[in-house]
């Protein structure tokens, strides 16, 4: 029942043409993402010097963790847009895996891809547990139960800070892939992008499996899906574990990539950053999330960046952007999130499929 | 000592469970799970400093300018975000409350500077010593003016006609448009009931400590506070509220400071596992 409501349409019609289009397209993507990292350590593209506000003021660092917050926007949204499951304690999540890094990588000096594994695995079994309110309570019990789970492991991340090292926070070892160091930001990107392609394209065809649509059919219709075969209890749990082991991953990362975590980094802002992502991207698609995450950590420094501009242009506009630069920035998270809850509930990625229907026949 | 953390811990209560009144009243009429209460206080607070400290304006009228502002608030929240949202999904009403206090929150420290300012009011701030017991002026003001707005409050739900129609647009929405009651009406004026609560809350915060975006959190804690007592319950959110008071400062005195938010939210945990609908709340029936 489940598989034929959410079989994957298959385009039929679809002329011959568009298929080498869009293969075109790929090839240049892939292409751009391959020369991006060059462009942005020599600040130069194909001999010619770009300025900084040519480059809207982006650094590859930024880029890499964009690439980090990528799997955290991913994840929620697999939990939350697929799964029909919302969650405000990803941040929770995050400091699992920076935990579990900190301990078999900085303590017992385990390698690193071993250490990303380990915080996979103990992600894992903190997602089910987070996981457990899910069999007992609905919809915004679960949430607040979310955010309980919030408090308690940032606060666990608290005294393992304080017990082992100081407030100065978490220290980690240079990252590097058997003898190959991630040394440097270019090294690092070309890890990362690979790493969140894998995670995007095995997200995507793993909701095309029957689990997957299991998973759907169990967002839009509970009753429905269970009365249909599916054990919604242990598929909630699945999710909640699939969904969390990444965003664990997402977070040794970001610590090994950081060097340095402190318990503040995890706060219950850095959660609610990922839920922004996924309303900005569109809830249930998971190339959305990856647009909201761009979005949400590029936007800050292509802000900075204007800001000489309008500091010149003097003023109340000026003052605004040279002194209230942080301030100015939520402000407009926020009022981007309010109106297109409001206007465009699909997000970008609603948005962009709207376009497509009016323009492509 | 116990008798001290006992009585700071009813004095903080008290001003949760204003704040998280002001929440439940919201929750009951819109079914709107109001992340930005906390902000809602930290704006009366703001309100209240700028008549108060900015203006120098006397304090009578500073309240009422307060009170004014603080249910312009609610109102334009509800007409601006709230109705366009009705019938959405339950994440986006809550993110928009969530993103609304980012923006409120970014709005006023762009406006007043991010560091803290203080609230000089003519509010008794002394101590008044029973025995050993040290019992803050301040304290004690903020417990009786909680106490004597949620009996008004209460009266005004039991006696008054609007009260009436809230109550009844609470228990069921259509059945309220059937008879005729103007629901969106209804609703705003929870919207600005519920705000004027949390500002009421929040110029007592700001007395307590400074008037700052920081007071978000402590506003936050009437989030596990109408939980513990029951979503759906008035009563339940004053007795939760209390009992959040007096956890925290237990927690504070006896255990660790840093330990109040997991001992409070690991309660919050205990009962959704245990009692879902709360202490005072009633269990809901699932519904095909």
């Amino acid at each position: 029942m489940a598989d034929a409501l959410y079989s994957k349409t298959t385009t039929l019609v679809r002329a011959r043409p568009v298929r080498v289009w869009r293969w075109l397209g790929a090839a240049l993507f892939l292409a751009f993402l391959i020369y991006l990292p060059n462009v942005l350590t020599h600040r130069a593209a194909f001999g010619f010097r770009l300025t900084n506000t040519q480059l809207l003021n982006l650094g590859l660092t930024q880029i890499n963790l964009m690439l980090i917050a990528m799997l955290g926007a991913l994840s929620l949204n697999y939990l939350t847009g697929s799964a029909g499951l919302i969650s405000i304690g990803h941040a929770a999540f995050y400091a699992t895996g920076a935990m579990t890094a900190a301990i078999v990588g900085t303590q017992w000096s385990w390698p690193f891809p071993l250490a990303l594994l380990a915080a996979a695995a103990t992600g894992a079994g903190v997602g089910v547990l987070a996981g457990l309110p899910s069999l007992r309570v609905r919809g915004l019990y679960f949430v607040l139960s979310t955010l309980a789970v919030h408090h308690i492991v940032v606060f666990a991340f608290l005294e393992y800070q304080f017990r082992f090292f100081d407030v100065v926070g978490v220290p980690y070892e240079p990252a590097s892939l058997g003898g190959f160091a991630l040394n440097t930001p270019t090294r690092w990107y070309f890890f990362l992008l690979p790493f969140v392609a894998v995670v995007f394209f095995g997200l995507r065809n793993s909701l095309n499996t029957r689990e997957g649509r299991a998973m759907r059919a169990m967002r839009d219709h509970e009753l429905a899906a269970s009365a249909a075969g599916v054990d919604v209890r242990i598929l909630r749990l699945k999710a909640f574990a699939f969904s969390s082991a990444i965003a664990s991953m997402a977070g040794a990362l970001q610590a090994y990539f950081m060097t340095n975590v402190t318990s503040e980094t995890f706060g219950l802002d850095f959660a609610i950053q990922f839920i922004a992502m996924i309303i900005i991207g569109g809830l249930g698609s998971l190339g959305g999330s990856l647009v909201g995450a761009a979005i949400w950590l590029l936007l800050p420094s292509i802000i900075s960046g204007l800001s000489p501009q309008a500091g010149h242009a003097g003023g109340w506009l000026g003052a605004l952007f040279v002194e209230n630069k942080p301030q100015l920035v939520q402000a407009i998270f926020g009022l981007l999130v309010i109106l297109l809850l409001i206007f465009a509930p699909g997000g970008v990625a609603g948005l962009a499929r709207k376009v497509r229907s009016r323009v492509v026949r | 000592m116990f008798a001290q953390v006992l009585f700071s811990g009813l004095a903080l209560g008290s001003i949760y469970g204003l704040v998280a009144l002001g929440f439940a009243v919201v929750f009951k009429a819109t079914e709107v799970f109001n992340f930005a209460q906390g902000m809602l206080a930290v704006c009366g607070a703001y309100f209240a400093a700028t008549a108060l400290s900015i203006w120098g304006w006397p304090f009578p009228l500073g309240v009422l300018f307060m009170a004014g502002a603080a249910i312009a608030l609610g109102v334009a929240i509800h007409i601006l975000l709230i109705q366009p949202l009705a019938g959405r999904s339950m994440l986006a009403v809550i993110m928009v409350t969530i993103a609304l206090s980012i923006v409120l929150r970014a709005v006023i420290e762009i406006i007043y500077g991010p560091q803290g300012r203080t609230l000089t009011t003519p509010l008794p701030n002394g101590v008044i010593l029973i025995g050993s017991l040290r019992i803050s002026q301040l304290h004690l003001t903020a417990a009786l003016v909680s106490w004597a707005c949620m009996a008004i409050f209460a009266a005004f739900f039991r006696f008054t006609s609007v009260g009436l129609l809230m109550r009844a647009t609470a228990d069921s929405h259509e059945a309220a448009m059937v008879s005729g009651v103007d629901v969106n009406a209804t609703n705003r004026i929870a919207w600005g009931v519920g705000s004027l609560l949390a500002a009421i809350g929040g110029l007592f915060l700001g007395q307590l400590q400074i008037v700052s975006t920081d007071l978000e959190s402590i506003g936050l804690l009437a989030l596990p506070a109408v939980v513990i007592g029951g979503l759906q319950s008035i009563p339940g959110a004053v007795v939760g509220g209390l009992l959040v008071g007096i956890i925290e400062q237990f927690a504070a005195a006896y255990i660790s400071p840093k330990s109040t938010d997991i001992v409070i939210y690991s309660l919050l945990l205990l009962i959704l596992l245990v009692r879902p609908w709360g202490l005072f709340g009633a269990p809901e029936g699932g519904r095909v």
